[in-house]
């Protein structure tokens, strides 16, 4: 993604970072919050462009929300005076330019069937979330316990287990891994929910609901996690400064959290930051197996009803959570790497 | 009466005959207390029956007279709001807040008297005024025009507190059947913003509703009689799959309309039961008969010697359903099995093909869409099929928005779908009726016309049903239909359900007498 933000100056690297506490604290975060500032719009407007597109690809498909939605016994008329009525008769840009305009004040606009877009997605957002980010922790504690566990001995027995079972897995796509998990933790063993269903405040249920989607998200993208961590480890252990801790006959985990982790964290949040896009579009996939009641359906019903509005919608706020992730995992990059140049 | 596109109403209706019955229920896993072949235990009170049903989230409504999609939202509403009448077995349409209805001796002036001691969920009465009010909210909807066919605003009146007159353009025997499934009543001045509020008069009243998901409780109150569950919980799925995933890991209770595929997958599950509603989904091809290649009688009926009707019945509804005669509307008490069965005869086939001169060396495209399942199976098989009487189809997939405003009533050769499958009349007022809006295949034929209008204007039963046969007869010999079976409506339960109901389509969310064992 983009640059570094804070730029090199901006972390002087002064024989001792403590003298130098007051000038950093006051210039150099205002230059932070002008970068953060300026990346943030460099991204809303690839986000922008991003919606734009989505108005024109519908545009394109064949039919409109009008006849998508419309009944068999309506007469031509009736879904022409429907289509006047959703505005489908002006011109994309100028519908996608109305729809941009409400953005700021959080107003998704309605549906073709007449709802409001901020409501459809009101519950489904937050079970969406829910799930990523469940999801999104379990990937980062299991590819972080694997990564290093494999890379305490490079090419060790677990090393070569864990490595290789990571290149399995992060091949399997989730679907595939849902319906393995339905089937094993489910259906036959009758451990485990096979289904979300949810209570009158548009909650799952039952926390247990969450294990099976949580997991099947999880699997995938752990394995692309832990070749990541353990290739970034292997990078930082060649580093002067490890080769002189082991020298120093520091023990090998010292090591490893102390000098060998550190180094290699910038590169594992952004691998890890890299894998909300993936778990949001994976998220698609296994809601519609384990009925979960996020985003995924309400995506998959849009895009069969022509709805602009509300596939913007779920591509406007899952775009803000990436651009979100990405920005944090960028401050976390400088931050652990600027403490150190 | 309500035709969506995509997820039509399975307009309900009356299980046909017996033949069909013994057929569909010959392998013992059908529901033997459902409500059509009544029940040998005592029913149980008490018990919260969960139940799922098929939705897409973008799609939900929960105005009783909007465009229902989802099965799901029309579950919930059929169980808090009553329908003037509704499906049942023999006749096809039975009291329900109408009590009784009566005709006028043209057939265009009906009376529906309103059923006594019937209260919406707040306590108040049901007035004709009340009714009135919803029929012309729901004759005002876009639709509206196809819901209440040939009555207009204006001729919806109130008689007193108890009577509902409505007066039809033209003579019509069967408007009883007509307000079975979309006349919800809510009470008068129900404003838009308000709808989703609106008591309702139905056997259970809303608990909550909450994305698609709902919990009814018993409404005691009702005037229809005895409910005997506690409640009912509607859960919302998207998929069959899922759905079928919940009922076997025993999430929910009833699977609605889960499909074949989930009957197959739960057949070695002796805690499941299988409910095969007959006559539930007809998906006939169209031929075009007005104009194009399949214009000539003698092509159309090649084409119905070509097919192997038992193999489709086989393979593209695995067995779930039975084969058909040509004949729209199956489920009809008045369906004459009568005419002899068409059977596959390739010699005949040809022979007509070629007495048509009809050119062989071209490919005849196909158009289906992946709207149900099976119609895009159903296609291909034909294909290969009419291939052995020298006929080369080529199917062509269309994508669903691309095939309703493309090819639908334009078409030469296309399949289709219907889900109100108990009613010949409703189908030759439809689509067969020269001046009918859906005429799917483009068909005029003077004599079925001839003999539609004098059925529908006839009000003596045995007459009627004598003309009646007169009409199919006409529409098995030359009409742009190949109807080549009946795909049953699949549901699954668990094994403590009972008094399910056992009608096609819409018919199967009549769970009022629906029952868990202890």
């Amino acid at each position: 993604m983009a640059g570094p933000l804070t730029a090199d100056t901006a972390a002087p690297a002064g024989p001792s970072p403590h003298g130098e506490k007051a000038r950093r604290s006051r210039a150099p975060l205002a230059l932070l919050a002008a970068r953060v500032g300026l990346v943030v719009l460099k991204r809303a407007t690839l986000l922008a462009v991003l919606l734009a597109l989505v108005f024109v690809t519908v545009e394109l498909l064949p039919g409109d929300a009008a006849d998508a939605t419309s009944e068999r016994g309506e007469s031509a008329a009736d879904t022409e005076a429907r289509r006047r009525l959703l505005g489908l008769d002006r011109p994309v840009l100028e519908r996608f330019w109305d729809w941009m305009s409400g953005l700021p004040t959080g107003d998704l606009g309605v549906s073709a069937r007449g709802e409001k877009v901020s409501d459809l997605l009101s519950s489904a957002f937050p079970n969406t979330l829910l799930l990523g980010g469940l999801a999104l922790l379990l990937t980062a504690v299991i590819s972080l316990a694997l990564g290093c566990w494999a890379a305490l001995r490079p090419g060790g027995r677990v090393d070569r287990a864990v490595s290789g079972t990571a290149t399995a897995v992060l091949a399997l796509p989730e679907f595939v891994v849902a319906v393995a998990l339905v089937l094993l933790l489910s259906l036959w063993t009758g451990w485990l929910p096979a289904v979300t269903l949810t209570d009158a405040d548009g909650t799952p249920a039952d926390w247990t609901m969450l294990i099976l989607p949580v997991l099947a998200l999880t699997v995938p993208q752990a394995g692309w996690n832990v070749r990541i961590v353990r290739a970034a480890l292997a990078d930082e252990a060649r580093a002067p400064h490890v080769e002189t801790a082991v020298l120093d006959g520091l023990p090998p985990h010292r090591v490893l959290t102390h000098h060998v982790l550190p180094g290699a964290l910038p590169t594992i949040t952004a691998g890890l930051a890299t894998s909300t896009g993936m778990l949001l579009g994976g998220a698609v996939v296994v809601e519609t197996i384990f009925n979960h009641p996020g985003i995924g359906s309400v995506l998959a019903s849009a895009v069969t009803d022509r709805d602009s509005p509300v596939i913007a919608g779920v591509t406007a706020l899952s775009g803000a959570v990436i651009t979100g992730v990405l920005l944090l995992a960028d401050l976390v990059r400088d931050m652990t790497a600027g403490g150190r140049r | 009466m309500e035709l969506t596109r995509r997820h039509m109403l399975w307009l309900g209706g009356a299980i046909g005959a017996g033949a069909l019955l013994t057929a569909c229920g010959g392998d013992g896993d059908e529901e033997p207390n459902a409500a059509a072949g009544g029940g040998s235990a005592e029913p149980v009170k008490g018990g919260t029956l969960r139940v799922g049903a098929l939705g897409r989230a973008g799609a939900i409504t929960r105005d009783p007279h909007g465009s229902q999609a989802n099965e799901s939202d029309y579950l919930i509403l059929s169980l808090i709001y009553d329908t003037l009448t509704v499906p049942g077995t023999k006749p096809n349409t039975e009291p329900r807040l109408a009590a009784s209805w009566k005709a006028s001796d043209d057939l265009k002036t009906w009376r529906f008297t309103i059923a006594k001691g019937a209260k919406f969920h707040d306590g108040s009465p049901v007035t004709a005024d009340d009714v009135v009010f919803s029929l012309k909210r729901l004759r005002a909807t876009p639709a509206g025009a196809s819901r209440l066919p040939g009555i207009q605003a204006k001729n919806i009146s109130a008689d007193g507190t108890d009577t509902v007159v409505i007066v039809s353009d033209y003579a019509n025997a069967e408007l009883p059947l007509l307000v079975r499934l979309t006349t919800f009543v809510v009470p008068k001045g129900t404003t838009d913003k308000n709808i989703a509020k609106a008591p309702g008069t139905g056997p259970f009243k809303l608990d909550w509703f909450r994305s698609g998901n709902a919990r009814l409780v018993r409404n005691d109150d009702w005037y229809g009689g005895d409910v005997h569950l506690d409640a009912i919980e509607v859960k919302i799925f998207e998929s069959p799959q899922a759905m079928a995933s919940a009922l076997l890991a025993g999430q929910i209770d009833l699977a609605s309309n889960v499909g074949a595929v989930a009957a197959r997958t739960a057949e070695s599950r002796k805690d499941i039961k299988t409910v095969r509603r007959p006559n539930d989904m007809a998906m006939p091809i169209v031929l075009r008969t007005a104009d194009g290649p399949f214009a000539d009688a003698k092509v159309r009926e090649a084409l119905r010697l070509a097919v192997d009707r038992d193999t489709m019945v086989k393979q593209v509804l695995s067995g779930y359903g039975t084969v058909a005669n040509d004949i729209l509307g199956t489920g009809d008490p008045a369906y004459d099995k009568s005419i002899p069965q068409r059977t596959r005869d390739l010699a005949k086939a040809k022979q007509l093909l070629k007495e048509a001169k009809f050119d062989t060396s071209k490919t005849y495209e196909l158009y289906t869409t992946e709207d149900i399942a099976g119609l895009a199976e159903s296609a291909t098989l034909f294909a290969t099929q009419v291939r052995e009487a020298g006929v080369k189809v080529k199917v062509v997939k269309q994508e669903s928005a691309t095939f309703w405003d493309k090819t639908w009533l334009k078409g030469d050769l296309y399949t289709t779908y219907w889900g109100t499958n108990d009613s010949v009349v409703f189908f030759a007022s439809k689509t067969m009726v020269s001046d009918s809006g859906t005429n799917e295949a483009g068909w005029k034929d003077k004599e079925f016309d001839t003999a539609y209008q004098k059925a529908i204007g006839t009000a003596d039963a045995s007459e009627r049903t004598a003309l009646l046969k007169q009409l199919q007869q006409i529409e098995h010999d030359s009409s742009g239909y190949l109807l080549w079976g009946m795909a049953d409506g699949i549901d699954l339960a668990g094994s403590k359900v009972n008094g399910l109901p056992t009608l096609p389509g819409y018919g199967r969310v009549q769970l009022e007498r629906a029952w868990l064992a202890r």
